[in-house]
């Protein structure tokens, strides 16, 4: 029979080689903060810049330089002025510059919801969740957004309200670098369209569904 | 241990154990190593749960859960681009620059805003250098926010769920049904689809002639 102490000591080795599961599957049940270890680096990390990532060589550290004042990148030349600023001339444009699609329409209404409807609200009443909010924390600074439904927005030449959109107004911020140009007309549309739900007579009711109304 | 005898060393009988007792430890001991690398340093185990602090307490929950905006509003290239990028200062200074206007909190966007200089974000799902992701290819085609990054509508502060190594993409790439919803609903985090996920999406794969490729070039270039 071996001796006692080889016996405790290998029965004190098979206790410890639990220790590192117990180790990993603490890890595994938490968060860490810290980087992921790379246990083989293979090129995971190259040397090259990628998209929103560092660059020492420049004070500011972008490896995505900042455009060159003065330039215009590939297909954002403004050569249609109304498409482009909504103006024709010195005047707002009245009639929508780009071809009117129900794909433009859809469009619309889905760019609308993700970038209007936290302020404006789903319908354009002003009462999005962010307006709610700003509302509940009593912010001094804050302005409720204007409703689409009132005389005044509705008499809103198009281009305006393209304008608006791509400069901001009053507290709202310019949404010309967030939205491409098309998607803002796309906007402009389904706006229309809002306004035009919110302030339907009798009349715009096709007559053989006119019986359905109560 | 030894006892001495005339002169000569005679090891004890239990040392004649030696010998079984190491062809146990070759056995054992390589396999013992090869189950602890295999769990410790499996994806699930180092990439999950990296949850890197952030320069902002910006909460996910908040704006994505509690107001409901959506992805998009924010990261405006993901349909568009490979890189779903990191909004500009001037994003959150859309609201911030009237709600919360003062917040310590929000005092390095701010200072980004005011010096131009970009705010520091750290990004936590990071692909190795080699692989040739591209956000536009899978929201366009209906793989859901949720599929890669799980609920960050709930997470105050973001962290990787998902174990995003070789193996796992190749799940979904030879098996997409399960992932796939119409394009129009990819950042709604909470959506189910109305029937057998499995059903569901055979449908919408055949209807949009969906077909994932596994060559080795699809993701590295």
């Amino acid at each position: 029979m071996a001796p006692r102490w080889l016996v405790y000591a290998l029965v004190l080795l098979a206790a410890l080689s639990v220790v590192p599961f117990a180790l990993i599957a603490r890890s595994r049940a938490s968060t860490s903060a810290q980087p992921h270890i790379q246990l083989i680096l293979d090129m995971a990390k190259q040397p090259k810049l990628k998209t929103q990532t560092s660059n020492p060589l420049f004070a500011d550290s972008r490896a995505m330089r900042p455009r060159v004042a003065g330039t215009v990148a590939r297909g954002e030349l403004e050569e249609d002025s109304a498409v482009w600023s909504g103006r024709d001339g010195g005047n707002w444009v009245t009639a929508f510059p780009v071809p009117v699609t129900e794909r433009l329409m859809h469009r619309g209404q889905e760019r609308y919801d993700i970038f209007c409807a936290p302020c404006h609200g789903l319908a354009g009443y002003g009462d999005g969740p962010v307006a709610k909010r700003a509302d509940a924390l009593q912010e001094g600074t804050w302005t409720p957004p204007s409703s689409y439904h009132t005389d005044l927005v509705r008499g809103r030449p198009v281009g305006h309200l393209f304008n608006t959109i791509t400069y901001g107004i009053r507290n709202m911020s310019e949404y010309g670098s967030q939205i491409p140009v098309e998607d803002r007309w796309a906007i402009v549309l389904y706006v229309r369209a809002l306004q035009r739900s919110q302030d339907a007579s009798v009349g715009d009711v096709p007559p053989e569904l006119r019986r359905q109304l109560r | 241990m030894s006892a001495e005898a005339g002169g000569r060393l005679f090891f004890p009988r239990w040392a004649n154990l030696a010998r079984p007792a190491l062809a146990v430890a070759l056995v054992v001991v390589p396999a013992y190593l090869v189950l602890l690398l295999a769990y410790g340093a499996s994806p699930r185990t180092i990439n999950v749960g990296y949850q890197p602090h952030q320069p902002v307490p910006y909460s996910h929950a908040l704006h994505a859960g509690q107001l409901g905006i959506d992805c998009r509003y924010c990261h405006t290239t993901v349909e568009k681009a490979a890189f779903a990028a990191v909004p500009p200062t001037q994003t959150c200074m859309n609201c911030h620059s009237k709600i919360r206007a003062a917040s310590a909190k929000l005092l390095p966007i701010r200072e980004s805003y005011a010096t131009g200089l970009p705010v520091p974000w750290v990004k936590v799902h990071d692909l190795p250098d080699f692989v040739y992701f591209d956000h536009s290819a899978h929201v366009r085609r209906g793989v859901g926010c949720v599929e890669c990054h799980g609920r960050v509508d709930k997470m105050e502060v973001v962290a990787q769920v998902h174990r995003l190594s070789m193996g796992w993409c190749l799940d979904c790439h030879r098996q997409p049904d399960r992932h796939l919803r119409p394009p129009e609903l990819v950042t709604k985090m909470e959506w189910v689809p109305p029937e057998d996920p499995l059903v569901y999406g055979r449908r919408l794969r055949e209807a949009t002639k969906i077909n994932p490729s596994t060559d080795c070039w699809t993701c590295h270039r």
